[in-house]
């Protein structure tokens, strides 16, 4: 259904963790530290090892293959929910199982299992080659481990931290928050992280392992005057362990989680119709996210069916804009040593001085279009083929200031927070939706306004990108990506940029 | 079969139980799953998979948490369920965290929900391969289409759940869906789409599988040259397929999380008009063969209809046992079933003659809103309306306000529901709604 609906959105369940530096030497964690996972658990547990990946590979082949893979996955995943001062809901999960996929040319045979004995595993197989109709395909001689990369090294993986060590995160983040306003009624904090292990064992012999780490902290603030009520939320998040939530990013945290939400006191919806829009530095790389970033991911372009088909070493954007998505940038969300097919991570521009350069690959787009891979085959689990997607997206920083970008403006918005976004990958058609930002008047941001739907074109809106200034950063917030009923953890991020219309939703005007 | 799903549950309380848990409650699931994927006349796809999962919700010396594994083998789950507890135990202490009084799981119905329809699970790769076969050639039935896709699958559940307190449960269901998408060319470099699907517990309750191509087909040709109209103020008739998402909306925060953590709107609403008195909302459970059935709910209370809406006013909430007590009042179910608005006198093409100039809204363009507020900001796509005629299609424009005052602008809801969802709603009639657009 929907096939090709594609969303992004600030991850709905909190996570998350905490730790300073200071907490963890100090106490070794009393209980609830479970024992250390193997570094390759499906060879530790369940026998997994070359020849029997062989055995499943020959039955997953049978009937012929350009590509096949097994991917197998386990992971260890803790949320925690403080509500009301205490820590009073939790929940753990354990996933595993083996996705099994084979490729002819475009067409795919997908099978997933999460009994992985031999025999489970050589049936899924079976069913999954039926979609070939050829002779058996030629087997690696041998699986060659592939060295990993470590773009997410943690302190302690998840599976090996106490849940004592992870509560004084959120009651800390809970304290801090409250402490900011005495208008502030309730305050919660979610907290998730997990640690995943994957093997992935492809048709030509690799053989690779990787450990993921993943973490959330997200607080909600409800605040009260005069009677009306308002709330709003911040997190922070990326492939990081305990050390990385220090004293200090939980008062940065707090400090937004609140001011975002007593700002919405003062906050009115802005004119509607066209209008300069200014993106605030770091979050605001949503507009990449989906008015390039979904539009340039190739199984799209493979199909025709993109807004961006014929467009590749076109000029769509001025010569200031250069874009990347990459899977290289150190603890990201959307870093990936190696993809979900076995390609090493790496970092590919979308758009070079203003040209398009090069859609996102996996590898059967890439074969398609006789190139390699770049990297960007990704799942959401062993339960789905990869696919196509953006990684950590963002646009280099741009020749003007922030200042010069607003004293440009005589009558528009700036965007500064938002909670999701969508793009009609055909039409072009894109929407993000601002929860924070201001009017500006006159060069002079002037009233706080909240709530408004963005829409504009992919093509159009670049061609509209009028400044960018040079303050290039990453959002520290979390965001997930939707596409084809797959969610995958993605990056991005922005300098303060300029388009000079886009359509706001806002009242009168 | 449920009933070794059923001893399984029954071991892993007994585990739980010696583990150090005081209460318990727990349910299997397994289900199987295949889908066939068809572009342009060829099978692109193929998918089968078959899994399962145990939940484990555990009260531990006053404290509660919910555990979940895919891990079934014995030694892992004795392991697990002894992690679960120690996790539990970790935690702080909330005396409203409380397993549910068995009374909430007596009166459970023995109406026979027919969510199963035992020939699904019988179909096989050829019949999937020729459904699609049969959206497909409908589909691309135009010079303009750039490319089409059809979608075949179809889904077994069963499962069964128990507690250390009395409760017990066993369900099975099965679901079938088809869809098609189509692309085609309009002017310059845009490629508009259409689409269209169909998701039933019966093969029987399925649409004519060509008419699901065509129609996704007539959607794409109907987005060509669609434009942005200057922002007007009009009557503004909301699809049957499009108008789910209002409902899911404006119930964004009726429930007892939301306002005991006064993140709702309707926090201080209960009791006043704020809507038509004929405009009804209900949560059927019972509804047979509905996609949101069934007869007690995740926390085994005994399933029953609940209005939501009637007389003009939010009539309750949904309220899950640990908020109810929170908030000092009886749960009434901790999340929807069929969500089902009463129908009206007329269908879309009955209805539209009379409303005169305004929008017929067809799908969304993004947007959100706040559930603490109510406020909404949503992007259209849809048709002009002019003197009640469909008329050119028009995008790239916004609707922004507040829920509640929305829903005080209905006027009539039609009686064509679209069935492929758990929300059931028919053609929605809004007067005097603001379109923002160039």
């Amino acid at each position: 259904m929907l096939s090709r609906r594609t969303f992004l959105k600030e991850a709905s369940v909190g996570s998350a963790m905490l730790a300073m530096p200071a907490f963890l030497a100090a106490c070794a964690p009393k209980h609830m530290r479970q024992d250390p996972l193997p570094n390759d658990p499906f060879g530790a547990w369940f026998g997994v090892d070359p020849l029997s990946t062989r055995q499943v590979l020959e039955e997953l082949s049978q009937h012929g293959a350009d590509w096949a893979e097994l991917y197998f996955q386990h992971s260890r995943a803790t949320s925690l929910s403080l509500e009301d001062g205490i820590v009073s809901q939790a929940s753990s999960r354990i996933d595993q199982g083996v996705g099994l996929r084979v490729v002819v040319g475009d067409h795919t045979g997908y099978a997933f299992t999460e009994d992985l004995s031999l025999e489970a595993m050589r049936a899924a197989a079976k069913s999954a080659a039926a979609i070939a109709k050829a002779g058996p395909a030629r087997l690696p001689v041998d699986f060659s481990h592939v060295p990993q990369l470590e773009f997410y090294a943690v302190a302690l993986p998840w599976s090996e931290v106490g849940i004592d060590q992870r509560l004084p995160l959120l009651e800390r983040a809970a304290a801090l928050t409250r402490a900011l306003d005495p208008a502030i009624t309730k305050v919660s904090v979610n907290w998730s992280d997990e640690e995943q292990r994957v093997l992935i064992a492809t048709l030509e012999g690799g053989y690779h392992l990787d450990r993921r780490p993943m973490s959330r902290i997200w607080v909600n603030v409800t605040a009260v005057k005069n009677g009306v009520t308002r709330s709003n939320s911040a997190n922070l998040a990326g492939r990081r362990g305990l050390e990385w939530y220090t004293e200090e990013k939980l008062q940065l945290l707090a400090k937004q989680a609140v001011d975002r939400t007593m700002v919405l006191f003062d906050a009115r919806r802005p004119p509607a119709g066209e209008l300069p829009v200014v993106l605030a530095a770091g979050a605001s790389g949503i507009l990449l996210h989906e008015a390039v970033g979904h539009g340039m991911e190739a199984d799209f372009n493979r199909k025709n069916i993109s807004i961006y088909a014929d467009m590749i070493a076109r000029k769509v954007a001025p010569d200031f804009v250069t874009i990347v998505d990459d899977g290289t940038v150190p603890n990201e969300r959307g870093a990936l040593n190696v993809d979900d097919e076995g390609a090493v991570g790496q970092r590919t521009v979308l758009v070079e001085n203003g040209y398009l350069a090069s859609y996102l690959h996996d590898r059967i787009s890439a074969k398609h279009y006789q190139m390699k891979s770049t990297g960007s085959g990704r799942r959401e689990s062993f339960r789905f083929p990869p696919m196509p997607r953006m990684r950590c997206t963002s646009m280099e920083s741009g020749p003007h200031s922030r200042e010069e970008i607003l004293s440009s403006v005589k009558r528009g918005i700036i965007a500064e927070t938002f909670t999701n976004g969508q793009v009609q990958i055909g039409a072009g058609d894109f929407t993000f939706y601002i929860k924070n930002g201001w009017m500006i008047e006159e060069g002079k941001i002037t009233y706080p306004i909240s709530d408004c739907n963005i829409i504009g074109n992919g093509p159009d809106a670049l061609r509209r990108l009028s400044m960018a200034a040079n303050d290039s950063v990453l959002d520290t917030g979390g965001w997930t990506c939707g596409k084809d009923g797959q969610s995958v953890p993605v990056s991005q991020g922005l300098p303060t940029v300029l388009v000079s219309s886009l359509t706001v939703g806002g009242q009168d005007g | 079969m449920a009933e070794d799903l059923s001893v399984r549950v029954a071991e892993v309380l007994e585990l739980a139980k010696k583990a150090g848990a005081r209460e318990a409650w727990a349910n299997v699931g397994r289900s199987r799953e295949v889908e066939t994927l068809l572009r342009d006349g060829e099978v692109e796809k193929v998918q089968e998979s078959t899994s399962r999962a145990l939940n484990l919700e555990l009260w531990v010396e006053n404290r509660y948490a919910s555990h979940r594994t895919t891990d079934l083998r014995p030694d892992a789950l004795s392991q697990f369920v002894a992690d679960a507890v120690a996790l539990t135990r970790a935690l702080q202490p909330d005396p409203d965290r409380r397993i549910p009084d068995p009374t909430l799981f007596a009166g459970r119905s023995s109406a026979n929900l027919d969510l199963e329809d035992s020939s699904v699970p019988k179909i096989d790769a050829a019949l999937r391969e020729s459904w699609c076969r049969t959206m497909d050639q409908a589909a691309r039935g135009h010079e303009r289409v750039i490319s089409a896709s059809s979608s075949a699958s179809h889904s077994e559940h069963e499962g069964a759940a128990a507690s250390t307190n009395g409760f017990s449960g066993t369900w099975r269901s099965t679901v079938v869906s088809l869809s098609a998408d189509v692309t085609v060319r309009d002017e310059g470099d845009r490629r508009p789409e259409g689409s269209m699907w169909a998701v039933a517990r019966h093969i029987g309750d399925l649409p004519d599988v060509g008419g699901i191509g065509g129609r996704a087909l007539e959607e794409g040709l109907a987005r060509i040259g669609s434009q942005k109209l200057p922002s007007l103020k009009g009557i503004l008739v909301v699809d049957p397929r499009a108008a789910g998402r209002l409902i899911s909306a404006l119930l964004g925060g009726a429930d007892g999380r939301s306002v005991q953590q006064s993140r709702s709107v309707w926090a201080k609403k209960a009791g006043q008009k704020l809507f038509p008195e004929w405009l009804s909302l209900t949560d059927d459970p019972l509804l047979p063969r509905g996609l949101g059935s069934r007869l007690f709910d995740g926390e085994g209370i005994a399933a029953r209809p609940m209005p939501l809406i009637a007389a003009g006013s939010l009539q309750n909430l949904y309220v899950d046992n640990t908020y109810g007590r929170k908030l000092g009042r009886p749960p009434t179910t901790g999340g929807p079933s069929n969500r089902v608005l009463g129908l009206g006198k007329r269908p879309l093409a009955a209805i539209l003659p009379d409303v005169g100039d305004g929008i017929y809204l067809t799908s969304w363009l993004g947007g959100n809103s706040d559930a603490t507020t109510g406020d909404f900001s949503f992007g259209i796509r849809g048709h002009r309306l002019v003197g009640g005629r469909i008329g050119e299609p028009v995008g790239e424009m916004n609707i922004t306000g507040n829920l509640i005052d929305l829903f005080g602008r209905l006027v009539e809801a039609g009686n064509d529901p679209w069935r492929s969802s758990s929300t059931l709603v028919p053609t929605l009639v809004f007067d005097g709604v603001r379109v923002g657009g160039a």
